[in-house]
């Protein structure tokens, strides 16, 4: 009685009993029906390589760049946050012993907070969803977010007794100014895109 | 049928295949350096890194998957993954095994995903394009191909599962016994599906070199 397939293929493979083993070597045509198989194994792994249809790079390389940017302001959201807060904190804390210059000094700055957290809000819903950069833009986001990190840590350094200065405004309102223009760049780069 | 060999798709991952045969060595060896800095994030590494493995894993995903389509999901999904993962790529095994791996372990879920959705008769592209040139041309069209589309319209053909096992197994290099670990199944599974498909290969192959002239 002849090989099963699944025993001659454990022969072809090596893993085989002993007893099919010797069939197979002493049955020719058990011997040709692995040869066969054999054959078969070799023309599968000679099939010719495929290549895609699209070249798929430059939606790959706008998806990793969109992963970074929404990385990297889940980050930038969190900090700003912990700024906030911090901010907030002395404000309640000295509230009762502000003069009229320094309530007129919280007023602007909480507005830029506010104003502030609206527009990182914006960018993380909308900012490079997967959208194509030309060099460019590409470099005016990178400036401009590397501006707003200095601006970041500036605030970051600002110790409780001077967060309502005037110095601290300025800071949030570069902030602002620079997370603005962000947006432009994000959103003209949408609309522009998507024409 | 359900895809029980598919259910277990991410264990693929964990074990690099021990026989690898032909396909799997042929893929050149990608510089250390080029990993290295890819690792870092630079984009003209990734780039290169891309367009080295672009072509093989779409090949590894073409095999495995119904359409080209799905093939080119494949192709994106395992690239995310390589990005992703690539920090905690320790550098023992090679590199190509691992993106393999993932590739396989990607088409793998991408069946079992639509396993649940559509059923496994539909026509796959190649199945179809037989279908029509054989009703356009008939059998003889099919018979005087090169014989090598025939073999690729045939393992295109075959049930998902049995496809998987045989291109895994025959050409990937895994062993019945990796492949029953991502089944969740036994070797004798595996062995099964492996005859069951070179059973259905030589049954789609056989007529169209030997079959009687009408
Ligand atoms: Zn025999």
């Amino acid at each position: 009685m002849h090989l099963s397939l699944e025993d001659l293929l454990a022969v072809r493979d090596g893993d085989a009993t002993v007893d099919a083993v010797a069939h197979a070597e002493s049955c020719p045509q058990c011997g040709a029906e692995i040869e066969r198989l054999r054959a078969i194994q070799g023309r599968l792994a000679a099939l010719p390589e495929q290549r895609p249809a699209d070249d798929i790079w430059p939606s790959l390389r706008a998806e990793l760049t969109a992963r970074v940017q929404r990385r990297r302001w889940a980050l930038a959201g969190w900090a700003a946050a912990c700024v906030a807060a911090a901010f907030t904190l002395v404000i309640a804390v000295r509230g009762g012993l502000e003069s009229w210059h320094e309530a007129q000094l919280v007023r602007e700055t909480k507005v830029l907070v506010a104003a502030s957290q609206q527009l990182e809000q914006r960018l993380r819903t909308h900012g490079g969803a997967g959208r194509v950069v030309n060099g460019r833009t590409a470099d005016t986001i990178v400036q401009l977010e590397d501006r707003i990190a200095v601006v970041d840590a500036q605030l970051g350094r600002v110790g409780p007794e001077r967060a309502q200065s005037q110095d601290v405004l300025e800071l949030w309102q570069e902030r602002v100014r620079l997370l603005d223009a962000l947006v432009s760049v994000q959103t003209t780069r949408t609309a522009y895109v998507g024409l | 049928m359900t895809l029980n060999l598919l259910e277990a798709a991410t264990v693929l991952q964990a074990g690099e295949p021990t026989g690898v045969t032909t396909r799997a060595t042929q893929m050149t060896t990608v510089d250390e350096v080029l990993v290295a800095r890819a690792k870092a994030g630079n984009e003209a590494a990734l780039e290169a890194l891309f367009r080295h493995f672009e072509v093989p894993v779409y090949t590894l995903a073409r095999r495995l998957t119904r359409t080209s389509h799905d093939a080119e999901d494949v192709l994106q999904e395992t690239f995310l993954e390589v990005v992703r993962s690539i920090g905690r790529f320790r550098g023992d095994g090679s590199f190509e095994g691992w993106i393999r791996r993932v590739a396989a372990s990607k088409a793998l879920m991408k069946l079992r995903r639509q396993a649940s959705r559509a059923p496994e008769e539909d026509l796959s592209e190649e199945l179809a394009d037989a279908v029509a040139a054989e009703r356009a041309h008939g059998i003889a069209a099919i018979a005087t191909a090169p014989e090598r589309l025939d073999l690729q319209a045939a393992l295109a053909r075959l049930p998902d599962t049995a496809r998987v096992v045989i291109w895994l197994h025959d050409v990937e290099g895994y062993s019945h016994d990796e492949i029953a670990a991502m089944a969740g199944k036994t070797a004798s599974f595996s062995k099964s599906q492996l005859a069951r498909a070179h059973a259905r290969l030589r049954e789609m192959l056989a007529p169209r070199l030997e079959g009687p002239c009408t």
